[in-house]
């Protein structure tokens, strides 16, 4: 089935995007979700755009990369806001949109008479949502993040890194700080969306980066509510007030199997564990029936920790995982993001998408859905677009700007 | 202008026990949605979950802790949610679980993938009960495909799904996340699907099952790195916290004065150098040739780093931060959860820790919800809800039994 052809949930929603790094993954969940997304960059391009790597090794703006995957299934044009004309188109693209999401500093859309009060004198029922560092308003309003100190301010950095403290914190890769305020800038831009339903009325969603990262950190704020005490970063494991055994282990093949862990186990199912260690002849002196004794395996953690390492050493890492999950142990396998693309169980379930790439002759395989929706499918609707790609279509098609002027437009660098 | 709340009168019945989908329904419920919880009688370990409180007093350890209803963890994450407690082997308690069903509009669960089907409550077997219901799974892997019987918890998707494999240094094990970074994501991607699924009903009339593997979510959060691999060939690993694209330095974290602190710092470009060096009182090495270009500064990261830190180590770590934003250098303090909860000036501002009152905990401290509806706010109404809490008033106010009929229920023990 081709996800072009067919209708995805918000498959009606006009979104127009003002392109920004930090914005472009909220405007993905919305474009692959069926909405008509159209991104408005500067002329020549949102700085994104020259973020590599690049297809084909030499930077241009139509071939970056991470620009192709945040920026699926939208529609791309040209704009400069801050000249006059361009904003009389910008007001009537806003006219005829359901949703504006933006990422500009405080004050910045207001200062050029762009800010919600204007656009809602027109279009009462416009959403609006500005996606910034810290939110609208607060002493910390103005000051500059990257995606790592997001991470940072944020908590989830103070709660990553390994047992060994001379090695500073680490921040997971992938830019998370911007997909967790994606996600968080997307919930209440549908929660507007459905609330105008019944109220006939839009209103302006103040989304702060360092809000929705403080609320991504899990034990880290419940410790520090109810105790007032910071969780301790350890290696490949939950960060605790109090240390806790390791459980990330090295295999023979130098992969790692997570998540290893026993004292929660019941006693039939230590009993299992042993007998599969035993099966190699490793199970050491496990059998011994006082290790039947919860208390007495929590005690002994440090012993039974070396047997299973040795256990590890001598089998590969997907064979410890199949084993233990075979007992019904939530082990884990350590696994490199490329892995899951060839796994066979992303392609029982059809995991990753083929995207066409027209202009050059190729199609790639993409990260699919993150949700299967069974009546109205996720889908990457088309390739991100090029710098200005729709600028005829949008603005001449249905703005129902004469060619003339936009070709006149594009000569005094409006669009 | 329309009363209440943005999801007032939306009914959700949700199955999920551990955090992924308890943090999805939080959100929803945080804005109005009747979230009614269903447990089974005998409590389940993660309402056992420290830290602990009661009547206001916290609890050193588990020995004192005599009731399912006193758990911070527990409270944090179910807070304005409903409870009951339920025998679904029997008859009469599963009976009474699918009037339920028939009148709500959403079911979550985040099962494994074959416990739904094994109650009789499959989606086809929703669907006969309520041809509009919006269902939602969240397995670890999904419902379907050969691998959906591996069990899993958050730092397991993480690692199956390459996130762990993506955090921490090159030339060290994988540090990984240090806490269920997924079952924050698995919830966001589960709101995300319960949002535009309403949408899509809203539209149509249609509900739908949605079906969410979190390893598939979690992969497709470092989907930049997959395509890079799908369309070069190229893998990369975890880098700590530099950054390749586009090439910054100095940008990591570094040590500050006192026990653990750190501060996170990213720099572009030449101006935010000169920035940097002018911060520093221009000292000698920064004048080293080396230093002087982007890529200069990006070969000799190393070095680099070490200068700086012997700068930053012994400076206090807010000051620093202060500082260095007073010259245009993004840079933040690794924030630790109590560095949050009693110093955060912008989150003590922006109000993001809130009480609820617990019958049993007493006034107690949860996290507010990142989105900020001006017209229709989030509410904190109540703590979690105590074990059984709301049975029988929901079986008396929703399905119009009597007190007899509950009376009876209570009493053979299926509430």
């Amino acid at each position: 089935m081709n996800p072009r052809q067919t209708v995805g949930p918000l498959t009606g929603l006009r979104v127009v995007e003002l392109a920004d790094e930090k914005l472009q993954y909220c405007g993905k969940l919305f474009a692959d979700l069926g909405a008509d997304v159209i991104k408005i960059e500067q002329p020549g391009g949102d700085p994104a755009r020259r973020i590599g790597p690049f297809y084909g090794g030499v930077p241009h703006p139509d071939r970056s990369i991470p620009f192709w995957y945040d920026n699926t299934s939208k529609r791309g044009i040209t704009l400069n806001l801050a000249a006059s004309d361009a904003q009389r188109l910008f007001r009537s693209l806003i006219q005829r949109s359901d949703v504006l999401l933006e990422a500009r500093p405080p004050g910045y859309l207001p200062g050029l008479g762009l800010g919600y009060e204007e656009l809602s004198q027109e279009h009462p029922r416009l959403v609006m949502t500005s996606l910034t560092p810290f939110g609208q308003h607060g002493p910390w309003k103005d000051l500059k993040i990257s995606e790592l100190v997001s991470m940072a301010l944020g908590g989830p950095m103070a709660s990553c890194g390994y047992d060994d403290h001379s090695v500073p914190p680490v921040r997971g890769g992938g830019g998370q700080g911007w997909h967790v305020a994606g996600h968080y800038a997307f919930l209440g831009t549908m929660m507007a969306v459905l609330r105008r339903q019944a109220s006939g009325r839009g209103q302006w969603v103040d989304c702060s980066i360092h809000e929705a990262l403080s609320c991504t950190t899990e034990g880290a704020a419940v410790a520090a509510m109810y105790e007032q005490k910071p969780v301790i970063r350890q290696t490949g494991r939950h960060a605790t007030v109090t240390p806790s055994a390791p459980s990330q282990i090295q295999c023979a093949d130098g992969r790692y199997v997570a998540g290893v862990g026993w004292l929660r186990v019941t006693d039939a199912t230590w009993e299992q564990l042993v007998a599969w260690l035993g099966r190699d002849g490793m199970a050491m002196d496990l059998g011994d029936p006082r290790y039947r004794d919860v208390a007495v395996r929590a005690a002994e953690a440090g012993h039974i920790g070396e047997v299973l390492e040795a256990y590890c050493l001598t089998h590969t890492a997907e064979e410890v995982f199949r084993g233990a999950q075979a007992l019904g142990l939530t082990w884990g396998l350590v696994r490199s993001p490329y892995e899951v693309v060839h796994d066979p169980h992303s392609q029982d379930r059809g995991y990753t998408v083929r995207v066409e790439h027209e202009d050059l002759g190729q199609s790639f395989q993409y990260p699919g859905a993150p949700y299967v929706f069974g009546v109205s499918p996720w889908g990457v609707r088309r390739r991100a677009p090029h710098v200005g790609e729709h600028n005829e279509e949008v603005y001449c098609g249905e703005l129902g700007l004469p060619k003339e002027r936009l070709t006149l437009l594009a000569e005094y660098g409006a669009i | 202008m329309a009363g209440g709340q943005v999801f007032s009168g939306l009914r959700i019945i949700d199955f999920s026990w551990w955090v992924a989908g308890p943090h999805a329904t939080r959100i929803l419920a945080d804005f109005g949605a009747e979230v009614i919880k269903i447990e089974t009688k005998t409590p389940h370990v993660y309402r056992m979950n420290g830290p602990w409180r009661k009547h206001g007093i916290a609890l050193a350890n588990q020995s004192q802790v005599d009731s399912p209803n006193l758990s911070g963890t527990f409270n944090n994450q179910n807070r304005n949610k409903l409870g009951m407690a339920l025998d679904v082997k029997d008859p009469r308690g599963m009976a009474h679980l699918r009037s339920l069903i028939a009148l709500s509009d959403v079911v979550i669960e985040n099962f494994s993938s074959r416990v739904m089907e094994s109650w009789g409550l499959g989606y086809d077997q929703l669907r006969a009960l309520n041809p509009a219901i919006i269902y939602v799974s969240l397995a670890g892997m999904g419902h379907w495909g050969r691998d959906r019987d591996i069990q899993t918890m958050g730092p397991i998707v993480q690692a199956l799904s390459g996130l762990t494999w993506m955090s921490g240094f090159p030339d060290l094990p994988p540090a990984g996340w240090g806490y269920s970074y997924m079952d924050h994501l698995g919830g966001y991607a589960a709101a995300t699907a319960i949002v535009s699924a309403l949408y899509y009903r809203e539209q149509t009339g249609q509900g739908q099952w949605v079906d969410i593997s979190q390893t598939e979510v979690g992969n497709t959060l470092l989907g930049a790195e997959v395509l890079e691999y799908t369309v070069t060939g190229n893998t990369r690993t975890r880098n700590g916290n530099r950054l390749e694209h586009p090439a910054a330095a100095p940008h990591g974290a570094y040590r500050c004065a006192g026990d653990d602190r750190w501060i996170a710092i990213s720099v572009f470009n030449d101006q935010e150098w000169q920035a940097l060096c002018e911060a520093m009182g221009q000292p000698e090495w920064t004048r080293d040739p080396r230093f002087a270009t982007p890529s200069g500064r990006v070969a000799h990261q190393d070095d680099l780093d070490r200068f700086l830190e012997g700068w930053t180590c012994s400076q206090e770590d807010y000051a620093l931060m202060e500082l260095l934003q007073g010259h245009g250098i993004a840079a933040g303090v690794v924030q630790n959860g109590v560095d949050r909860f009693l110093r955060d000036p912008q989150l003590k501002e922006r109000g993001m820790f809130v009480t609820v009152e617990h019958p049993e905990m007493g006034t107690s401290p949860v996290e507010a919800v990142p989105i900020r509806l001006p017209e229709a706010p989030a509410t904190y109404r109540r703590g979690a809800p105590l074990l059984g809490e709301h049975s029988a008033e929901v079986l008396s106010r929703v399905l119009g039994l009597t007190p007899e009929e509950i009376g009876m229920l209570a009493q053979d023990g299926v509430i």
